[in-house]
């Protein structure tokens, strides 16, 4: 088989607990194609049609494949505006897997991040976090709240091996803590996995250090759950003491240590659209089920179809098994020790759900206001048709005080697998197209942003190529940023 | 020869097996339910007629296209049919999915609207007010007077009254900041708008400079109603007609659960460049990406196959006889109704039908807990619960205390509407023995949903 020849130690085969039960077939491209495709997509690989994709590693959310089970889930859907069985079967399984005692579903993750920004957040508070997400962080800033990044230093840096780096930094928490005022912190945002930081879990010991610190000084804790399952596979492999207990014992511990969690389904819960939000607090469910109604739907549907509840239950009862998350997370692992194999840069260790390419160690020739990130997720497109996401200075936006941009240490491309879709094969030919690339790497130029978005600016931005196409000098003969500042004005 | 019986153009593809229950059952479960029906677990019901949105059974070729839904992030194949489909019916220039109508009222009114501002309307739906309340400007609803009563013939009892629009917009114009219609116009009955009354709020509204919006829900059945009463339509092919109720505004909102034939999903279509931007930020922000909305793949799939269905004359042939096949054993059995029936319910008038209950001890949730208790059926207030408390917290009566027997489209079979004619007869039968409800704990927006109540006792009902 292709296993690693270089890595003595290879594990055993991650072969996936499922067979293939129906297939979608793929468009192949040409290179002038895909040119055509990228210059009407302004560069930016959100803009790209999917049509126009051949391995898209845009996103793990949503782009998930259901099992058989899933789908005959689908055809149960009890459409009933009200009381749908299908919600009381979420709900229990939620609060079996999950243990929080109150559920109010929600059409996707950023609802359930709309409702609890909206009933926690007063305006001049502080909302500290490991590591900013892009939604979280704009829900929590348009309710007029601060958020101050408390995760700890090795998670900006992206060779450190350290086995935990999505853990909060206790003394930078303290810190804010003696700083503003407890009272002035509605609740810290914990999130597992970090997926700013690549994928990086968070340690059990370390959940339980910030819950007691934030407990301490009647500060709430909100788990952002979203791929809570595959940071419990990292606590079972590398946390001592948790070798021999199962991943639903694990998810269960982890949630034990927060007042609630906001939920993406698209991720962990292997379904294409859902989420919710969990609490145990009555009185902030309370007001959650009467303002969902206005945002969402009523709080026994929460804006999903029946049969979309279904499906995520059932999504839940697979996701937490051994054998499912073992190859979701040994698929990643794969592709992950193949880079690296190869010498190409990406952060280390290899993350839950992607792999994250280090563009500031991959094109060290382009300076960070020339979008090196962006530049390399388009010429990965232009090179292959594989379709990859940045995650760098244009995804960190503006500062709001300042209009600068905030540039993050961390300047990567994530290359995001989604959850039973891509095959070894598949994982194989995304690696080639990186090593041909990273071969030809002096030659990639730089970009400027043509249209800038006010916020969540990743999405829509448009660019073009400092230098066009068609004759791209060597790296040393362009320098400066001049051009970019004018274009954005 | 003309049939008088209307056969359903389709099939049965697949079945959901319905569970029966026993009085002592429904009464336990009414209870536990706090008298609420929006409370009741859907098991517990027999015929649920609760509402029409996203209650209805979709088509083999929904379901095929939900097997074909592309769930890529970003760019979705789904996506770009979907906007195609809804491109070549409402002739708008920027589309964009959400994943229910009150997302997409929320993301226009947010957009549009200040504090104090004023938006005019047939009649606002529940939700619309509440989105429109939430951010400080007022609901206004401007029906003609037919509209308001219930067993008053009229065509199109949907209409705006052109002259109150017009006087409105010239003493409070400047508070003005959009005109709306809702086809067809759902709290008022289920009644059109006809295509002249369209265009008349149409030109008023533009020479007073105010965008013309469409609640386009319930588009499809308010095409069909034109087709048979307007003069000069009936030659026409529904689409024809629903392209141009959509040509003569500059907006609409849409929620795909009633004419789209979807369990769920939703759009915001408009022509502003600027104002779609606006837009596309805050969808982002809380619905997802602007090729997706907040909607699987496969549901814009199932939209967009829903869309072209929804126009087929066969399908709303049988659509609106089907109601009106209710509505007139109601009517021959002398239980007051709004008359015409609507396009997707039959609306009893709980006020005539119980004048021994006042409206605020909620004749309508009265009845409609009647209802449930004789056998299984639920309905849903429309009246003083829903729309009777304003946001300073006083509560007056509405105009009309209705119940509303909404029909899920293609779910129920005539033997399944003659048993709810037989229920409701028999309810009516026994109507004196009905008592009155006190509200024991609400929520103050959209109380509706979640209120509990309790019956009183009889003496002191109002004689």
């Amino acid at each position: 088989m292709s296993q690693d020849p270089t890595n003595a130690t290879a594990r055993r085969s991650w072969a996936e607990p499922y067979k293939i039960k129906m297939v979608e077939l793929l468009k192949m491209t040409t290179r002038a194609e895909r040119q055509l495709a990228l210059q009407e997509a302004g560069y930016n690989t959100f803009l790209l049609r999917s049509d126009d994709v051949y391995i898209d590693l845009l996103t793990d959310s949503g782009t998930n494949a259901m099992s058989d089970r899933q789908w005959s889930g689908l055809m149960m859907g009890d459409e009933a505006y009200a009381g749908s069985r299908n919600f009381y079967r979420l709900e229990s399984t939620i609060q079996q897997y999950y243990g929080y005692r109150y559920v109010v579903p929600t059409h996707q993750g950023r609802g359930a991040e709309n409702l609890i920004s909206q009933i926690l957040i007063k305006p001049g508070t502080f909302v500290p976090g490991n590591m900013y997400f892009t939604t979280t962080r704009l829900h929590q800033e348009l309710n007029g709240a601060t958020f101050v990044d408390v995760i700890i230093d090795e998670a900006h840096d992206s060779e450190s091996l350290f086995p935990f780096k999505g853990n909060v930094d206790l003394d930078k928490f303290r810190a804010l803590i003696e700083r503003v005022g407890a009272e002035k912190i509605p609740y810290i945002s914990v999130a597992a996995t970090v997926n700013m930081a690549g994928g990086q879990p968070i340690s059990m010991e370390n959940l339980r250090a910030v819950s007691e610190l934030a407990y301490q000084h009647g500060i709430k804790v909100i788990l952002d759950a979203t791929r809570a399952i595959e940071n419990a596979w990292f606590i079972k492999q590398r946390e001592p003491g948790y070798q021999q207990t199962s991943i639903a014992s694990i998810l269960r511990e982890m949630c034990l240590y927060s007042d609630g969690a906001t939920m993406s389904g698209k991720k962990d819960l292997l379904v294409n659209i859902g989420g919710f939000l969990a609490l145990n607090d009555w009185d902030v469910f309370e007001e959650a089920r009467n303002l969902v109604v206005v945002f969402e739907g009523l709080h026994t549907y929460g804006g999903l179809a029946g049969r979309d509840m279904e499906a995520m239950a059932i999504g839940i009862e697979e996701a937490v098994s051994e054998e499912h998350i073992r190859a979701r997370v040994g698929q990643v692992e794969y592709l992950g020790e193949k880079l690296v194999a190869a010498g190409i840069p990406i952060v280390r260790p290899v993350g839950g759900h992607a792999i994250f390419l280090d563009a500031k160690r991959f094109l060290p020739h382009i300076p960070q206001d020339e979008y090196p990130a962006q530049t390399l997720a388009a010429e990965l497109y232009l090179e292959s048709g594989v379709r990859a996401m940045e995650r760098g200075i244009v995804s960190a936006g503006r500062n709001a005080a300042t209009g600068d941009h905030h540039r993050p240490k961390l300047e990567l491309v994530r290359l995001t697998i989604p959850r039973r879709v891509y095959t070894q094969a598949h994982m194989d030919v995304t690696a080639e197209s990186i090593m041909d690339l990273f071969a030809r790497r002096e030659s990639i130029t730089g970009m400027r942003m043509i249209y800038e978005p006010k916020y969540l600016r990743f999405f829509q931005a448009r660019f073009e190529p400092l230098v066009p196409a068609a004759a791209a000098p060597a790296p040393a003969e362009h320098v400066g940023n001049d051009h970019a500042a004018e274009a954005i004005g | 020869m003309m049939f008088n019986t209307i056969i359903e153009p389709f099939r049965i593809k697949s079945v959901e097996a319905i569970r029966f229950t026993t009085r002592e059952e429904r009464e336990a479960a009414l209870l536990a339910a706090g008298n609420n029906v929006f409370s009741l677990h859907a098991e517990d019901v027999v015929i649920d007629l609760l509402t029409d949105s996203g209650t209805g059974a979709m088509s083999a070729a929904q379901w095929a296209a939900i097997m074909q839904g592309d769930e890529s992030y970003a760019g979705s194949r789904s996506f770009f049919r979907f906007q195609r489909v809804v491109q070549e019916l409402t002739g708008f220039k920027h589309i964009i999915p959400t994943h229910q109508g009150r997302a997409a009222e929320r993301i226009i009114f947010h957009s549009m609207l200040q504090s104090g501002d004023l938006v005019l309307n047939n009649t606002h739906f529940d939700t619309t007010r509440a989105n429109i309340e939430v951010e400080g400007a007022e609901a206004r609803d401007l029906v003609i007077a037919e509209g308001r009563i219930p067993s008053f013939d009229h065509p199109f009892k949907g209409n705006v009254d052109l002259e109150a629009l017009e006087r409105t917009l010239e003493s409070e114009g400047d508070r003005v900041r959009l005109v709306m219609a809702t086809v067809t116009n759902n709290s008022g009955g289920g009644q059109p708008v006809s295509l002249e009354n369209l265009r008349g709020i149409r030109d008023i509204a533009h020479r007073h400079g105010k965008l013309f919006f469409l609640d386009a829900c319930r588009f499809a059945e308010n095409a069909w109603f034109i087709k048979m009463r307007e003069p000069g339509q009936s030659h026409r092919s529904p689409k024809e007609i629903a392209q141009e109720m959509f040509s003569l505004a500059d907006g609409c909102t849409m929620s795909a659960k009633k004419d789209g034939l979807a369990n769920i999903g939703g759009f915001l279509a408009l022509n502003d460049d600027a104002m779609a931007e606006k837009c596309r930020t805050l969808l982002i922000l809380t619905e997802g990406f602007p090729t997706y909305g907040g909607l699987a793949g496969y549901d814009l799939e199932a939209i967009a196959q829903g869309l072209e269905e929804v126009v087929q004359e066969d399908y709303l042939r049988y659509r609106i006889r089907s109601i009106e096949y209710l509505a007139e054993k109601l009517r021959n059995a002398g239980v007051p109704i709004v008359w015409p029936s609507g396009g997707h319910a039959v609306y009893i008038d709980a006020r005539e039908m119980l004048p021994h209950i006042a409206p605020l001890q909620y004749p309508g949730v009265a009845l409609t807990n009647a209802l449930y208790l004789e056998a299984g059926i639920r309905a849903c207030e429309i009246g003083t619960v829903m729309f009777g408390l304003h946001p300073d917290g006083t509560e007056t009566a509405a105009p009309m205390d209705l119940v509303r027997l909404a029909i899920p489209r293609r779910l129920y079979t005539q033997s399944h509407i003659d048993y709810v004619a037989e229920a409701i007869l028999a309810v009516y039968a026994q109507r004196d023995a009905i008592a009155p409800l006190r509200i024991t704990s609400a929520p103050t927006v959209l109380r509706h949903f979640t209120a509990q109540f309790e019956a009183m006792a009889p003496e002191s009902a109002m004689t």
